[in-house]
């Protein structure tokens, strides 16, 4: 099968997925800033990508995936946003959990998870940030011991996506006594649905909640379910966040591009696109999308080096950079394209997809390590300028 | 992203202007390396390679702000070659003599310029004409036609100018000889463009290149200034606008292909826009970041800054091009 074959495949079995009256309900929804919508159905959604082999396309065979090549990942990504199909819910597992686990874990690690991850059927949430540990994570506090057989946890996690539905967390805690910063910590997989652990929603301004504060008070694990060795949860980590590829990148893009459109439809239709300084805005947008999709593709080819003067593998933080700051400017564009209306919510704070845009795309700056961390990150190994 | 090729091209032509950067660095350029026959075929003398390997050596020698008619020479040998391959209806007589560096030539283009044509032969005055004082050929825009003319059979004053590393002039053409070039005039322009984006993410990269060497090497406070977060982000900012100006730049060179046309018109005003305005912002921060001495005549800083001012406000202001890739993207 060559590549467009592929790609008339996935669309194929998305266009006939989607059109099913099981989850017709779903096309555009649980995307950015919603991911409080058909929670329900997103997951039987989740179960339906694994029964029909589309989790895991990267894995290797002999884990349960199907070992296809980076481009092929990506096109199904693309074709999955050209779809406008639903938020994931399985995504923390697949992209993140999993590859991990293929790194650093042991073949009864690999046996016991990823089948579950592939099926859509086990959902994964990620246990890294506390309230005292947010950008400087080696800061953590949530500790760990073993006593009979068992990890008992304690501590507190924050801003942690899809708890609510998550059956395992990937969670960061110190396991050594007495360490400090990135010392003594391990990866541990926890059980989520157990009596030591309390979950509660933070309603973010958008009025809605997607994250959780997840409460750890003598939460228990089997001593076995460690990622890596313990004591080495800081590489473990950090590999986990070096995993992600950006094959959802290109994907991500087409959700952009549909996004510039609905504002651009806006700004013809009630004419504010006459407005010289608005049609200024609306051009540089279009514009800025443009650059971040070359940036994005020569990202993945790894085409950063011959440049020369931006080295060391940060790509993906000069892109997350980019396409966070882009979203953040097309959502002031929106509103500002809307205009009065835009001053106005519906009955129970409801928001039109504009205001949901606006409002969201202030946690993109911040989440998943904030833009400041990742200018860090840039100097440091990007430029090789000196650390602070 | 260079093939194996390009990737040797671009070490020779770097190693080069490191070496021989300086006024007399032309028949060395044109000689040794053949960099003005890049894009002309093998039958006039080129190298029969296309505005790809162009694009690289204007990379490398944009990054040293070269003083010679490189982008504008190396370029016409591409344009009269009808762009890619087969040659137009000027070519054959020009080709060698670009290929070989006897003839440098340059660019007249709409931006200022009164030019027209009457059974063959052009009149009129241009001004702001980019590597004009040395050109030896003019290429020059006269309606929707491109027409090649010997600075022989017209008037050229050189202008002393802000960018002293690159000539401008005013040709005055009265009734003179021109034949046609086989290539779309506003394909032509719009591969200039191209040009000036490379040679603007190259000399930005530079400005990043030495501003971070600068800020790892000077001590205030008993430290490197590289380590006060303050400066650190502009750095990274600026590395986040170089990459991808780079990326854009290329996209642009990559869609030149004549297969290509309409991607070509939207691409290259963006590609011009984009890399003209992160060179002078990384132009701008490199005068900031190094103080004083960046204020300096010696110091480099100060060319790249007149540079970038004056790619900006030619073939095209940023304000300018925004409207052309809006019309021309269909959004406005």
């Amino acid at each position: 099968m060559n590549d467009s074959q592929f790609r008339a495949e996935v669309r194929g079995w998305l266009t006939s997925a989607l059109a099913s009256a099981e989850f017709a309900c779903l096309a555009g929804k649980g995307g950015t800033g919603r991911a409080h919508e058909f929670v329900a159905e997103r997951m039987a959604w989740e179960r339906r990508l694994g029964a029909d082999g589309w989790i895991g396309l990267g894995w290797p065979e002999a884990d349960g995936g199907r070992g296809l090549p980076w481009h092929r990942q990506v096109i199904f990504h693309e074709e999955y946003a050209r779809a406008n199909a639903p938020g994931r819910v399985g995504h923390i597992g697949e992209q993140l959990v999993a590859p991990t686990l293929l790194m650093f874990g042991t073949a009864e690690q690999k046996a016991r998870f990823l089948p579950g991850i592939a099926a859509g059927t086990e959902l994964w949430c990620q246990g890294y940030s506390e309230p005292g540990a947010g950008s400087d994570l080696a800061g953590l506090r949530t500790r760990a011991s073993v006593s009979d057989g068992e990890w008992h946890i304690d501590g507190q996690k924050i801003w942690t996506s899809l708890a609510h539905v998550a059956d395992w967390c990937f969670l960061l805690a110190r396991t050594t006594p007495g360490a400090e910063r990135h010392h003594g910590l391990s990866c541990l997989l926890v059980p989520v649905r157990q009596p030591g652990i309390e979950i509660r929603p933070i309603t973010q301004i958008t009025g809605t909640a997607e994250f959780n504060e997840v409460f750890f008070d003598d939460a228990r694990t089997a001593e076995e379910n460690v990622a890596g060795e313990v004591g080495d949860g800081w590489r473990v980590a950090l590999g986990m966040l070096g995993v992600e590829r950006g094959v959802s990148n290109l994907g991500q893009l087409i959700g952009f591009q549909r996004e510039f459109s609905s504002v651009l439809d806006m700004a013809r239709g009630n004419g504010s696109i006459g407005d010289p300084d608005i049609a200024a805005r609306v051009t540089d947008a279009w514009i800025g999308l443009q650059v971040l999709r070359f940036t994005t593709e020569d990202a993945l080819g790894g085409g950063d080096a011959a440049g020369g003067v931006v080295t060391g593998g940060v790509a993906s933080n000069i892109t997350k950079l980019m396409w966070t700051t882009w979203h953040q400017r097309l959502g002031e564009l929106a509103v500002d394209v809307a205009g009065q209306d835009a001053t106005l919510a519906g009955p129970d704070y409801g928001l039109t997809d504009t205001q949901r845009l606006f409002l969201f795309a202030r946690a993109e700056t911040i989440f998943g390590g904030s833009n400041e961390i990742q200018r860090n990150i840039v100097a440091e190994r990007g430029l090789g300028l000196p650390r602070g | 992203m260079d093939t194996p090729d390009q990737a040797a091209l671009r070490e020779a032509v770097r190693d080069f202007c490191l070496k021989h950067g300086g006024p007399g660095a032309w028949d060395r350029l044109t000689g040794e390396l053949g960099l003005t026959g890049l894009a002309v075929p093998e039958c006039y003398g080129g190298a029969g390679a296309g505005l790809a390997e162009v694009a690289v050596a204007v990379e490398e020698t944009g990054r040293v702000l070269l003083p010679a008619p490189y982008l504008s020479t190396a370029l016409a040998g591409a344009v009269l070659s009808g762009g890619d391959g087969a040659s137009g209806v000027a070519g054959g007589e020009f080709l060698p003599g670009i290929a070989s560096g006897a003839l440098r030539a340059a660019f007249v283009f709409g931006f200022g310029s009164q030019v027209t044509a009457s059974g063959g032969r052009l009149t009129g005055v241009a001004r702001h004409v980019l590597d004009g004082a040395e050109a030896d050929l003019f290429v020059v825009r006269a309606g929707d036609t491109l027409f090649a003319v010997r600075a022989a059979d017209t008037v050229v004053t050189p202008s002393p100018t802000l960018d002293q590393t690159r000539s401008q002039a005013t040709v005055a053409f009265r009734d003179a000889p021109a034949q046609v070039v086989g290539c779309a005039a506003e394909r032509a322009e719009d591969l200039l463009r191209v040009m000036l984006a490379v040679e603007s993410a190259g000399a930005a990269a530079h400005c990043l290149d030495v501003t971070v060497g600068y800020l790892k090497t000077r001590a205030q406070f008993g430290r490197p200034i590289g380590a006060f977060q303050a400066l650190r982000h502009r750095c990274a900012d600026l590395a986040v606008e170089v990459t991808s100006a780079r990326a854009t730049a290329y996209a642009a060179v990559r869609a030149a292909s004549p297969a290509s046309p309409a991607e070509l018109a939207v691409l290259a005003p963006l590609a011009k826009r984009y890399c003209v305005d992160v060179f002078w912002h990384s132009a701008a921060e490199m005068i900031q970041l190094h103080g004083g001495i960046g204020f300096t005549w010696e110091h480099e800083a100060h060319r790249y800054l007149k540079r970038a001012k004056t790619s900006q406000l030619l073939h095209g202001t940023p304000a300018e091009l925004r409207r052309l890739v809006g019309q021309r993207a269909g959004l406005c």
